[in-house]
């Protein structure tokens, strides 16, 4: 019923600059609708953060809680995405440091066997490395690299999303791809 | 060589990295719902520490415009009264569905809220063309009349509505005068305004409000 009020409303501007007005003034369903919009990104990026599942949920919930909380606070001077997910990339990489401070976290080796893959895939103990490689990287370069890399964001939405310039975004993933292979030494030279 | 192998294992990676798993997001919905929209205790700033200096400079330079304002306001009172009252209950139920209050003047302005909000999103930017200057003129001057009435309402004893309305009511008279000649200077007093006086914020909190107090 209100997605059908501002969809005939003569003056809404556009439909998510009109969601976020009403979500600004505690609309539900406005915020429902932004939240079904934005959610599963913001969660599949969290979870590629922190790879723990329950982790990944608090971070979504917790990302959302914060975009609804300081709605208010959004000028709408970058797209609304861009201000999620400069949220989520600020909450997700908080989180990973206070986990990192309870505990050194360690790659889960077995990780990558618990999942199916074609049988020509890359070997598994590879793909192990890799993980463990990409767990070892600053976690500035290491989001960056998940987001541009396995991800698919363009560098200028990651620069927004962390508040760096796009050619900054560029070089922390040139960095993090030296330091992979790096990492990798000889299963680099295998094919 | 190294490159090619990388870029192979790196697509690879988009699978296999930490697939992720499917998300539960109408549980996480349920809990940003509890959290997020949970009633909080009001807390009254004190008056005098909301009137920065800026805002006294801002209210000199609307002096003129809130006259005007204000004239206008009471003036499209009387010939849309009847209109805005009749169309309140409808627009309220459909925008603000799942905020409604039962108290009509609650109602009304929960809806005027809405309005207002959505008005002051469609304001152009540097990155939204925002709407024609004549329907935010128009919607102006609509909205005017209702803050008038809401402000001589019961609504209107509420000191920290009162303190609303009446900066929105500052608001509005400066949009409802937007010409498009000295636009952007305009514009930016406006958004000046807005931004020194936290209307957007406080257009939430009262909206929430409205929601657990009667007047």
């Amino acid at each position: 019923m209100l997605r059908a009020a501002i969809a005939n409303s003569p003056d809404r501007p556009d439909d998510e600059r009109s969601l976020i007005a009403l979500a600004a003034v505690g609309d539900r369903a406005a915020s429902r609708a932004l939240y079904d919009k934005h959610a599963a990104r913001v969660h599949r990026l969290a979870y590629r953060v922190c790879g723990d599942p329950d982790l990944a949920e608090d971070l979504t919930q917790e990302v959302f809680v914060k975009v609804f909380r300081s709605l208010g606070q959004f000028r709408g001077e970058s797209a609304f995405s861009t201000w999620v997910h400069r949220i989520a990339v600020t909450v997700s990489l908080n989180a990973m440091r206070k986990v990192k401070r309870l505990r050194e976290r360690e790659t889960d080796l077995d990780e990558a066997h618990q999942h199916e893959f074609e049988p020509d895939a890359i070997d598994p103990d590879l793909r192990a490395r890799l993980a463990a490689a990409i767990e070892a990287l600053p976690d500035g370069v290491r989001i960056a690299l998940v987001m541009h890399a396995i991800e698919g964001y363009t560098h200028a939405e990651i620069g927004a999303a962390l508040g760096i310039a796009e050619g900054t975004s560029k070089a922390k993933v040139f960095d993090a791809r030296a330091r992979l292979k790096k990492a990798l030494g000889d299963y680099m030279m295998e094919d | 060589m190294e490159d090619r192998r990388l870029d192979e294992l790196l697509d690879d990676a988009k699978r296999s990295y930490r697939p992720p798993p499917n998300a539960p997001l109408d549980e996480i919905w349920s809990r940003v719902e509890t959290e997020a929209f949970a009633v909080q205790p009001v807390v009254q700033p004190a008056g005098p520490a909301r009137r920065s200096p800026g805002w006294r400079v801002f209210a000199g330079a609307m002096a003129a415009t809130l006259v005007i304002g204000v004239a206008l306001g009471r003036v499209t009172a009387v010939n849309e009264q009847s209109a805005t009252i009749a169309t309140a209950a409808r627009q309220t139920s459909a925008r603000l569905a799942s905020n409604v209050a039962n108290d009509p003047y609650q109602r009304q302005t929960q809806e005027f809220l809405g309005r207002a909000a959505l008005l002051l999103a469609s304001l152009p930017s540097n990155n939204h063309p925002g709407l024609p200057d004549e329907r935010l003129n128009e919607q102006a001057r609509q909205l005017l009349g209702t803050t008038r009435l809401l402000l001589d309402s019961p609504v209107g004893h509420e000191q920290r509505m009162k303190d609303l309305l009446e900066d929105l009511e500052l608001v509005l008279a400066q949009v409802a005068r937007l010409q498009t000649q000295h636009r952007g200077e305009a514009l930016s007093l406006i958004n000046e305004a807005i931004e020194a006086r936290d209307v957007v914020p406080r257009i939430r909190t009262a909206a929430a409000d409205l929601n657990i107090s009667d007047y």
